[in-house]
């Protein structure tokens, strides 16, 4: 067996042992938070009949290691129950607003790696020049300002003042576009709507800039300093000493050592915006999993949030496995220390 | 970088020439999420959904009190029963005839269900069809609200639940919960073409409906859900949006009426009340109750919450009841800051008023119940009554009431009648045998109360019901349980593309919530 292969079995073995403790730390998090969930859900002029006849339903008069098994068993038939917020099941609701959140992430992710990483290097490169200082300064901003701030100021300036880019919204309501994905932008592609694709790219643009600052910033100072530290390694002195030109050092010898951390905390920020994510989806009106996971917790809709909090907890372990590998595969160091252990 | 421009403008240029398309239509939000099935419908949202995509045995009269026919022809009642006969030219969105057995059906399956606003039914024992078109609704006691409840009762299509019946147990299974849910089943002026919970409902015109539509009535009808403040102020701005939510800060509604948007407004359905726990010392008190409602300053809260010089989110308050329903007092006589008489009254409580301390809570979600803290503990101190303030999110707020002892002094609601009768309103705050819930923080047991309430409840005629209301007006002022702080007035900024009679005019008002929300009723400018 190779050493990724078993690298990969063992994270997966992990994965789940996290997953079981993620769903049994919300599971019971969920009951601790005050407010009774069939009393929010049935709204203020419920009878305490119907709101009786909602919490048996729910086995809320039972312990919670018997409601708790109750959700294994439901949740071995891939039922996680009924939304008490949308009165639908849960995983209706996770299938129809997932994929907008995380069409929305791609898009942030894309900009991280292709936006964040390219200003690193570039400002590693010209240290101490007007570049550097200009792509300093701008990283700066982008991880001091929340994306929710951005959200605001980008809606403002791009979208009301300069209109630009649409104020909210993931499509003109001029088109209809059969669901096949849930990604638009895959959807429009396969309808084999052009005008459609570029409509649904072009609502994109500003929530997913507005998500990814903060990341770009991040990506590009982390990189900017491990690349200046690869700089002083003695082989890079080296390669200067042959001769080779300052773009080919810096892409060759300098950029890809220094790609490591840049990806892993990129695997790590990816992640973390699938729940980050709702204020941007609240300020441009994008129906996606993020914002239906803050009104649930709101409302203390049990199934919903476990549901929502396991979904997010698989993407961010899938997601870190992914980086691992990507890693894996970049350090031949961490390969060896793995068949080593093996 | 001419490549990126020219692909921007393209972009630019296709969203400008999509726009420009002949069928109007309507844009407007809401707090998410929309209910479509009306059995389970509670909230605005899904009463605005209701209200278009069902229809009702009756409907209030705009512009007054009473009710007028509107699936049903006519209506008579004998003892405890009430027949209704069904007009003979209705059809359901899909094409099947209105019938008796549809009412019966929608009546059980509410009640079935018991969700959203079933409780209204709890005390019909059976709905029977006579015939075809005429079917008996039968009371297990006399309750004079019945036929305003009616018009909570949607009527949906047997034919097409029962076509659609999801998983479940027994012959019903699931009552077509699922179906509902993302379906329209009703005879409704529009009918629904997409619908997100979370994102937007989508509803068109419905050529067959029986009653006339004006042709400028909006072709298209897109109810947003959860949009931002600052989103919809920009939409609207941009001409992208027609009717915001009432739920913008006023803020956000006053900036908008001075960029030159139309206020609609929605008024005599409910107040705001500031409840005062009857059991908890000092308020156990009469004396010392009608000292604190005496040294409100009523004229600074109509102030707080004015939207413009003309428009306010609310009207001065002129009793229990507010003005236009059953039993309140003319609108000219409101109510004001009287320190002297607050002085008498507080020297009359059988407390110190030096060893008080009043707790005065308000909910973490509605801001702008602080400011009223702020101005109660002005108030009171003014008086020489120490108080202070708590927050409190609303689910703790309606778990922590159930029980009196921990039920704070003073507590901050907006309550409406759900079906436009002071009953609905008033039993549920005040009636000692209802339990404590968020509409009753009082824990008031006050037998002439529940006598005033019973007598409403199964007076004959609405002169009946109205003078039995009026007394118990008289008596909730005396008792003093609760503050008055303002009748309630929903306001909300709409772009000049809409006109909105039942929300604009006092004499086309219906007075029920959502109801103005009738887009049949609506005319599109442009």
């Amino acid at each position: 067996m190779s050493a990724v292969v078993q690298l990969l079995l063992r994270r997966l073995g992990i994965s789940l042992i996290v997953l079981v403790g993620v769903s049994m730390l919300v599971f019971g998090i969920a009951r601790i938070i005050p407010g009774d969930p069939a009393r929010i859900a049935l709204g203020p002029n419920a009878t305490v009949e119907q709101i009786a006849k909602l919490r048996s339903s729910m086995h809320l008069d039972e312990s919670i290691v018997v409601q708790y098994g109750h959700f294994i068993k439901d949740l071995s038939r891939g039922d996680l129950g009924m939304s008490l917020y949308t009165n639908r099941p849960v995983t209706l609701d996770i299938a129809e607003f997932l994929p907008a959140t995380l069409e929305l992430v791609i898009v942030a992710g894309l900009l991280m790696i292709g936006i964040g990483l390219p200003l690193g290097r570039w400002s590693a490169r010209y240290r101490g020049r007007l570049a550097d200082h200009v792509i300093r300064l701008v990283s700066l901003l982008g991880v001091s300002a929340p994306s929710f701030v951005w959200a605001v100021i980008l809606m403002l300036l791009f979208a009301f003042f300069l209109p630009l880019f649409p104020i909210a919204g993931r499509i003109s309501d001029t088109y209809t576009i059969e669901r096949v994905t849930g990604f638009l932008l895959v959807d429009t592609l396969w309808a084999g709507n052009f005008q459609a694709f570029s409509n649904a790219l072009w609502h994109i643009v500003l929530p997913a800039f507005a998500l990814a600052l903060s990341g770009i910033g991040q990506a590009a100072r982390l990189t900017r300093a491990n690349m200046i530290e690869t700089y002083d390694k003695p082989y890079i002195e080296m390669a200067q000493a042959y001769g080779f030109s300052g773009r080919r050092i810096a892409n060759r010898f300098a950029f890809k050592p220094s790609l490591i951390p840049s990806l892993t905390i990129i695997g790590l920020d990816f992640a973390a915006m699938l729940g980050n994510a709702f204020l941007v989806e609240a300020v441009f009106a994008w129906p996606g999993l993020s914002r239906y996971g803050v009104a649930v917790i709101l409302r203390k809709d049990l199934n919903a949030i476990i549901g929502t909090v396991l979904i997010i907890s698989a993407t961010f372990l899938l997601v870190n496995l992914i980086v691992d590998l990507l890693i894996a595969f970049l350090n031949p160091r961490i390969r060896h220390s793995q068949r080593q252990t093996s | 970088m001419k490549y990126w421009k020219a692909a921007l403008a393209a972009a630019v240029f296709a969203s400008t020439t999509v726009t420009a398309v002949a069928e109007t239509v309507l844009r407007l939000d809401e707090v998410a999420v929309g209910e479509l099935d009306p059995a389970k419908a509670s909230d605005y949202a899904d009463s605005i959904l209701m209200f278009n995509v069902y229809d009702t045995l009756i409907l209030p009269a705009q512009g007054g009190p009473g009710h007028t026919g509107h699936l049903a022809e006519s209506w008579s009642s004998e003892g405890n029963s009430f027949t209704f006969k069904l007009r003979d030219d209705v059809t359901f969105q899909s094409g099947n005839p209105l019938t008796a057995d549809d009412v019966v059906f929608s009546l059980d399956r509410m009640k079935a269900l018991g969700s959203g606003l079933s409780y209204l039914f709890g005390v019909v024992e059976s709905a029977e069809k006579v015939d075809d078109l005429t079917v008996t609704f039968n009371l297990e006691s006399p309750y004079a609200p019945f036929v305003a409840s009616l018009v909570r009762l949607p009527i949906v299509d047997k034919k097409l639940v029962m076509e659609n019946l999801g998983e479940g147990d027994g012959d019903m299974k699931d009552w077509g919960t699922a179906f509902m849910s993302a379906n329209s089943a009703g005879t409704g002026a529009y009918s629904v073409k997409s619908h997100n919970p979370q994102e937007e409902t989508v509803m068109v015109k419905n050529a067959d409906y029986f009653l006339s539509v004006a042709d400028a009535a909006p072709d298209t009808v897109r109810l947003r859900y959860g949009l931002e403040a600052a989103t919809v102020r920009a939409l609207i701005s941009k001409g992208e949006h027609d009717i915001a939510s009432q739920w913008l800060p006023p803020e956000v509604v006053s900036a908008l009426a001075k960029d030159g948007a139309q206020l609609f407004t929605e008024a005599g359905t409910g107040a705001f009340y500031f409840k005062m726990n009857t059991t908890k010392a000092p308020l156990d008190d009469a004396n010392c109750r009608l000292a604190l409602a005496h040294a409100f300053d009523y004229s600074t809260a109509i102030k707080m919450i004015a939207i413009s010089d003309d428009i306010s989110a609310g009207s001065a308050a002129t009793g229990a009841i507010p003005v236009g329903m059953y039993g309140s007092n003319p609108a000219d006589q409101i109510l004001a800051q009287d320190m002297d008489k607050a002085k008498e009254y507080l020297a009359a409580c059988k407390y110190d008023p030096s060893e008080m301390d009043i707790e005065v809570s308000w909910i973490a979600e509605v801001p702008l119940e602080e400011r009223f803290a702020l101005l109660m503990q002005s108030n009171f101190t003014a008086l020489g009554i120490k108080s202070h303030i708590n927050k409190m999110p609303w689910a703790l707020f309606a778990e922590q009431v159930a029980k009196a002892e921990n039920t704070p002094h003073i507590s901050q609601l907006f309550v409406n009648a759900v079906t436009g009768d002071p009953d609905t309103l008033l039993y549920g705050m005040y009636h000692s045998s209802t339990p404590g819930t968020w509409q009753s923080p009082e824990h008031l047991n006050d037998s002439v109360v529940d006598e005033m309430l019973d007598a409403g409840r199964s007076a004959a005629s609405p002169e009946d019901r109205a003078a039995a209301y009026s007394k118990l007006n008289a008596r909730l002022m005396e008792i003093a349980a609760t503050i008055y702080g303002f009748d309630r007035q929903s306001v909300f900024a709409a772009s000049n593309r809409v006109k909105a009679p039942a929300l604009t005019d006092a004499s086309k008002a219906f007075g029920l919530d959502g109801l103005g929300f009738s887009f049949r009723l609506m005319e599109m400018t442009e």
